[in-house]
């Protein structure tokens, strides 16, 4: 989140789409419910189903899954047509004057933006660039045999226009790029009637009616956006509208991602993914020879108008980057070794999550580590991942339960003959519940908070950390005992904890902050910290190697002034829901990123009812409520950029270069499966860099073979994940599955709610008992009679009801494709195509 | 709130006076429930079930979301579910957490024929003692919102106790602790009612409920649950909630003029055959008179 | 007439058999428990009873199956008198004779048979009584499994289960009161199951006429 949930109570305006927080965020939920309590909000919320939060919006779309796109294009087509614009905001606070290359080009004719390699499928996206003139970035390394000749960089001046009238300009390109994307083209698309999504944006937009920049919107998404084969592009569209209508940084706007799980933010924070390291640090690749190298590719420089100034935040990377190197390794990482940067490992290739199980199915991933999440389940394409651990040779389990994942060689399905024939070891240990272990928590809202433990473990569980903790010494020991190619990364690896094999979670997070190796001096204030304390934030960070940082971004979380995750002061003297002592929120305990954009050139608040930061001419600082997100005593006539992490100091409505693999404006493409051809251009109907899978397992349908429902997956209040169905109370809420679909398809195919029916797509079938609904109502797309039908994750093979025998079924994700989005590699599980029948 | 808030002002079966009417201040406790902020989230079934630490129920799915169709003797609080078309073409998703009322004039406390089976606190809380309920089912009948329910093993009957443990502590109820979204409140009546109908102004003003109001059916004297409504005109959209409950005339008829009827029947009728025998005597005063008379 | 009214020594005659007799007093014996607890239900000033039988629970929990026995014994009743209580153009006169029979005046009563008008009112509206008392009895016993929609059955239950049961107990009422006090022998036929010829003669001559042409031709 740009913002954070208690932030959405000073709201005047939500936009709630591909996300349902009513239903899977009830207490973050309270806040937009306040907003309207209190400041007579509205809402508006686009779903394909009217879900629980529609029972309490304002006003109700219902949307073919998969077509979000087309509907926030059509939002910015709207804004830019009426003039719903904040026009000071877009000339100084985002890219919209910065000129672009002439030889880029949009997608409007062909569906393609330029560089398109149709034989690689992927962009050469050298013309996705701003037009200008030098800039201290250095040229781009030499082009390696075999691989994609390397990106020019960003100039470092950027031909700008402020009136916003050339026609190479980002805004003008912006329009041109959504007028395609008129009332009755998303009616096509999205199924909404045109006078219902104008009834919408009219309502979106009214918030910077006559280019008021008083009232804010807000816009709140969950994985109903990120579940497509375009996800993150579906996110840009919505960054795109807040910035045309100036509501990023500011108190109850900005871009909202709900999490999904208590701490994703957190597992992402601290590189959950192949592509980063902690604080989201580019992993290093193949490429980069040494750690000059690898620096110098990850460490952008500023480009700009000349007349400006941009922090460009990120060109301290180098002080990061050497300061995680020293918490990895210790002493083993000099100045002369290049900070070890030899241990870390180099990524040559995609290893996300769908692809990690193509792996394995085709052989070349041979075991699993499977904790704290139920692998089989939660992926796309159930039988593939199924089929895919039959191959592997071990299965490592940490769960409080047995799951799919564990049981896997059961699956519904599975004769006695077949299970003999499967040569996995599976390993089940039994792990700690969430209120079995302390340590800390990061909410959707960037909040680390920590908890304590409140039961111990039950019989033989461990801590799943330290599970892994003594895993890794005892592979230390094998490596010691008998060495092997490269064991330095392991001999090395700092493991300086005063509990080895069950490490206190509180060093760990100090580990985290980072602490001195040396006494240092903020030049500045004269402060100085001594050799061994905690550092008191990431500024105090150092490429010399005398601090050390697990993390970056949470450098400050825990301080020499104790665990500031642990604060739980409720105090919150603005009123505005910042309560700056309850935990601790990174960066630097900032509750609204981008907070500068509060406030207008002069560093005045747009809204001086709802003050967050501002320009203190008595100081010559910012200063304000929440901590300033921005160089403290840049003077506003400086023009520094309020995106601070941006090399352009703006906000980026054109995404230049590497930013995005698919485009630097969002485009529509339809979902992998879908039921009609794109509207726009039906010759490119889906996303042309998105590739599919090739195993017997992955199989894509479409109408022709008469899959036609356009089909959705969602998540329950009732139940948490594949877990809840081990809990007689959710059990006793919830006590099976149900596929909602609409009174005229059921009465289509003569089923009564509560009959069972099946649902099948290419992949496999799931039957479940109907239910009968007005919530979801027959579409008309592209001038055809759509339905859309949907059901919850919930159930499977192991649990109360399924192993009484009363209810044991196929997973749910048996039926999503193996497809995913390339720039966050998250698989499709929403708009898929299927057949319904009577079972 | 201290204990004393659970003296008794009202006892079901009882002959003879009351030991707390009118011994305190009045001080009426009231739960608000805002239909228009509930998100059908069940929060309060589950803190309902685990504080008063109520034994599971099997559940079928039913094609809803509802947990069940109505509330169990161990399932006092259940949110209803009800999908409403409105004259627009636009849709209602109603949610309405269904529970007992606690009358200012309680149809089960009037049916009950035994004695402290049935008693309403001072603070307006109505509450089942099951230790002297006698499983008769009255409170069935003479309950508007179908709300008492019969365990079939302890012959009692149940339902929501306002958490009358938890209230006489200065706590809040559970479902009232567990509610995200703040829809539900808990205080004195007259807070709740001021609360409830500024909601309803708001729901009227700003966002197009004509019809927004205040539930606090007049026909059992008032409720200590009030709801806010979109339509206060219709509550029987809302799992049909009585538009102006009362307590059945037939249990009223029952309670009053039969049974003054029928007393002055059972006495006069003893009364009248005892003045019989004064005034007659016996047919035959000796057994001599049954001796067949002359020219029979 | 199927019994056996044979005339037995000392002039008396038999006018119930044991199974009468029994069956007269599983009826009495249930419905004077019912009437108990069912007036302990009632009045809160009559809740006392309850304790005195056992406390309210048990009271409650007997009071319907026996209820279910004094309705048995009503069924067993219709069958063994139903023939004999049938309307006949005596009762007519009998019913205008009313004030006649209340003044004790019964030599100008008209001549009954082997029972009279009243007691045959007395065993209809036990009969139909007990229908009623079972039917609302059972909505009373298994309340719940009343739908809610159906709730105006509950409703008509409760006032015609009391409201009918008030007038069986009236009923009752005059009936002990006949039986015990007011007829001399009549308690002692529902005992021992003979009446004197002389009450016959006195209280139904048309029975008593029937025995004694019987008694000719059978000498």
């Amino acid at each position: 989140m740009t913002n954070g949930w208690v932030d959405m109570k000073n709201t005047d305006m939500m936009l709630i789409m591909g996300g349902n927080p009513a239903e899977n965020h009830p207490c973050g939920f309270k806040w937009p419910v306040e907003a309207k309590r209190t400041r007579n909000a509205k809402m508006i919320v686009v779903d394909p189903r009217f879900t629980r939060t529609a029972a309490v919006a304002d006003m109700f779309c219902q949307i073919r899954a998969g077509s979000d796109i087309a509907f926030l294009g059509g939002l910015i087509h709207y804004a830019i047509e009426n003039n719903r614009i904040a026009k000071d905001y877009l000339v100084h606070y985002t890219n919209a004057g910065f000129i672009v290359e002439k030889d880029f080009k949009l997608p409007d004719v062909d569906g393609l933006f330029s560089g398109f390699d149709s034989e690689k499928q992927t962009y050469n996206r050298a013309s996705w660039n701003y037009q200008g003139a030098g800039g201290k970035s250095p040229a781009p390394p030499e082009a390696k045999p075999g691989a994609p000749p390397p990106l020019p960089p960003l100039p470092g001046t950027v031909d700008f226009d402020p009136t916003l009238q050339n026609p190479n300009c980002v805004f003008q390109l912006l329009k041109k790029q959504y007028s395609r994307y008129t009332p009755e083209m998303v009616e096509r698309i999205t199924g909404i009637p045109k006078e219902q999504f104008l009834k919408a944006a009219d309502l979106y937009t009214s918030v910077r009616k006559d280019g008021d920049m008083k009232k804010v919107s807000t816009i709140i998404y969950a994985v109903g956006w990120t579940h497509h084969s375009f996800g993150t592009q579906i996110i840009r569209t919505a960054a795109i509208v807040q910035l045309l209508l100036g509501n990023v940084g500011r108190a109850g706007g900005g871009v909202n991602a709900l999490r999904g799980h208590s701490n994703i933010q957190g597992a992402t924070d601290m590189a959950g993914l192949f592509d980063s390291l902690p604080g989201y640090l580019k992993v290093p690749t193949p490429a980069d020879a040494s750690f000059a190298d690898w620096m110098k590719r990850i460490t952008p420089t500023s480009s700009k108008p000349a007349a400006w100034d941009s922090f460009n935040y990120y060109s301290n990377t180098p002080k990061f980057a050497v300061s995680l190197l020293k918490a990895l390794y210790g002493d083993a990482a000099t100045k002369q070794n290049g900070w070890a940067f030899d241990y870390l490992p180099k990524v040559d290739r995609n290893y996300s999550w769908v692809q990690m199980w193509d792996d394995m199915y085709r052989g070349t991933l041979k075991g699993m580590l499977a904790f704290g999440m139920n692998g089989v389940a939660i992926g796309p394409n159930s039988k593939k991942n199924i089929d895919a651990l039959k191959k592997a040779d071990f299965l490592v389990v940490g769960e409080i339960y047995p799951n799919e994942t564990s049981d896997f060689w059961r699956a519904p399905g599975t004769s006695t003959d077949e299970m003999k024939q499967i040569q996995t070891t599976v390993y089940n240990l039994p792990c700690a519940g969430f209120a079995e272990k302390d340590g800390s928590m990061t909410n959707s809202a960037r909040w680390v908070l920590w908890k304590n433990t409140a039961v111990p473990t039950p019989g033989d569980a461990r801590l799943d950390h330290a599970i892994l903790a003594q895993i890794f010494l005892k592979v230390r020991e094998l490596y010691k005992k008998e060495g092997g190619k490269f064991p330095d990364p392991i001999l090395n690896l700092t493991w300086n904890y005063s509990y080895p094999s069950s490490p206190p979670l509180a060093e760990v997070l100090k580990e985290i902050n980072g602490k001195a190796l040396a006494d240092l001096e903020d030049p500045a204030t004269k402060q100085q910290i001594k050799a061994g304390q905690q550092v008191p934030g990431f500024a105090w960070l150092k490429d010399d190697g005398t601090t050390l940082c697990g993390n970056w971004i949470y450098s400050g979380a825990f301080t020499e002034a104790g665990n500031q995750s642990a604060r739980r002061d409720p105090s919150d003297p603005s009123g505005m829901g910042v309560h700056p002592a309850w935990g601790w929120s990174w960066p630097a305990n900032r509750r609204v990123l981008y907070n500068r954009a509060s406030c207008d050139l002069d560093g005045k608040p747009w809204d001086p009812s709802r003050k967050q930061v501002w320009w203190s001419e008595a100081t010559q600082k910012w200063v304000g409520n929440d901590v300033p997100d921005f160089k403290a005593d840049s003077k506003p006539k400086d023009h520094m950029g309020p995106f601070i992490m941006n090399p352009e100091g703006v906000g980026r409505i054109f995404g230049p270069l590497a930013a995005f693999a698919d485009g630097p404006f969002p485009e529509f493409y339809e979902p992998t499966e879908s039921p009609i051809d794109n509207p726009l251009h039906p010759q490119q109907t889906h996303n042309p860099v998105v590739k599919r899978f090739k195993t017997p397992d992955d199989k894509y349908s479409t109408p022709k073979d008469g899959y036609t429902v356009v089909c959705t997956t969602y998540r329950m209040t009732e139940h948490y994940h594949y877990w809840t169905k081990n809990n007689p109370m959710n059990v006793q809420l919830i006590p099976e599955p149900f596929i909602e679909i609409p009174a005229e398809l059921a009465n289509d195919i003569g089923v009564h709610g509560g009959e069972n029916i099946k649902v099948s797509s290419i992949r496999g079938e799931y039957i479940a008992k109907a239910m009968v609904t007005k919530r979801i109502k027959p579409m008309m797309i592209d001038g055809k009679k759509v339905y859309q039908i949907g059901f919850q994750i919930h159930q499977g093979f192991r649990g109360i009801t399924e192993d009484e025998g009363k209810d044991a079924r196929t997973l749910a994700n048996t039926l999503t494709p193996t497809v995913f989005d390339p720039n966050a590699f998250t698989p499709e599980f929403k708009g898929f195509l299927v057949k319904v029948e009577k079972a | 709130m201290s204990q004393a808030t659970l003296r008794v002002q009202k006892i079901s079966g009882h002959a003879g006076t009351v030991p707390g009417e009118d011994t305190q201040r009045e001080f009426t406790v009231c739960k608000l429930v805002d239909t228009t902020t509930c998100i059908g989230c069940k929060a309060c079934e589950v803190a309902c079930v685990e504080w008063n630490d109520m034994p599971f129920s099997q559940t079928t799915f039913d094609n809803t979301y509802q947990t069940m169709p109505d509330t169990r003797w161990n399932y006092w609080n259940l949110i209803l579910f009800n999908e409403h078309e409105r004259e627009d073409g636009t849709l209602q998703w109603l949610m309405r957490k269904h529970q007992c009322m606690h009358c200012a004039e309680p149809g089960c406390l009037e049916a009950c024929p035994a004695d402290g089976a049935i008693v309403q606190y001072t603070n307006g809380v109505v509450d089942f003692q099951q230790d002297h309920c006698i499983g008769c089912g009255y409170c069935v009948t003479g309950c508007p919102f179908n709300i008492p329910k019969f365990n079939s093993v302890t012959k009692r009957m149940y339902k929501c106790s306002l958490c009358t443990d938890r209230v006489s502590q200065g706590l809040e109820p559970a479902c009232i602790k567990s509610c995200p979204t703040g829809c539900l409140h808990f205080g004195t009546k007259d807070d709740m009612k001021f609360l409830a109908e500024k909601r309803a102004k708001q729901l009227r003003d700003h966002y197009g409920f004509d019809n927004a109001g205040v539930y606090d059916p007049p026909g059992v004297g008032g409720t200590g649950v009030i709801y806010v409504l979109h339509d206060a005109t219709k509550p029987e959209l809302y799992g049909g909630l009585p538009s102006n409950p009362t307590i059945p005339l037939a249990v009223k008829f029952w309670k009053h003029p039969l049974k003054w009827l029928g007393n002055l029947a059972l006495v006069g009728g003893l009364v009248g055959l005892f003045a019989h025998y004064l005034r007659f005597g016996p047919k035959a005063r000796e057994e001599s008179d049954l001796a067949p008379k002359e020219g029979d | 007439m199927s019994q056996q009214e044979q005339l037995i020594p000392h002039d008396h005659v038999l006018r119930y058999n044991f199974n009468e007799r029994m069956n007269h007093w599983v009826a009495a014996g249930s419905f004077i428990y019912l009437m108990l607890t069912g007036l302990a239900f009632w009045s809160p000033w009559l809740f006392w009873i309850a304790s005195a039988l056992g406390g309210a629970e048990l009271s409650r929990m007997l009071h319907p199956w026996v209820g279910l026995v004094f309705f048995v014994a009503v069924c067993y009743m219709y069958a063994l008198w139903s023939s004999q209580m049938k309307h006949d153009p005596v009762d007519t006169e009998w019913w205008k004779s009313l004030p006649h029979y209340i003044r004790n005046e019964d030599d100008k009563m008209p001549p009954a048979g082997r029972y009279n008008a009243g007691q045959k009112l007395l065993f209809w509206s036990f009969f139909f009584g007990g229908i009623v008392l079972l039917a609302t009895g059972l909505v009373l016993w298994f309340t719940e499994s009343i739908p809610w929609a159906w709730r105006w059955v509950r409703y008509l239950s409760v006032v015609l289960h009391a409201g009918t049961a008030l007038l069986m107990i009236g009923n009752l009422m005059i009936h002990v009161y006949m039986g015990v006090f007011a007829e001399r022998g009549a308690f002692g036929s529902v005992i021992r199951g003979d009446v004197s010829l002389a009450f016959a003669k006195r209280y139904h001559p048309g029975w008593y006429q029937e025995i004694v042409r019987k008694s000719d031709r059978t000498k």
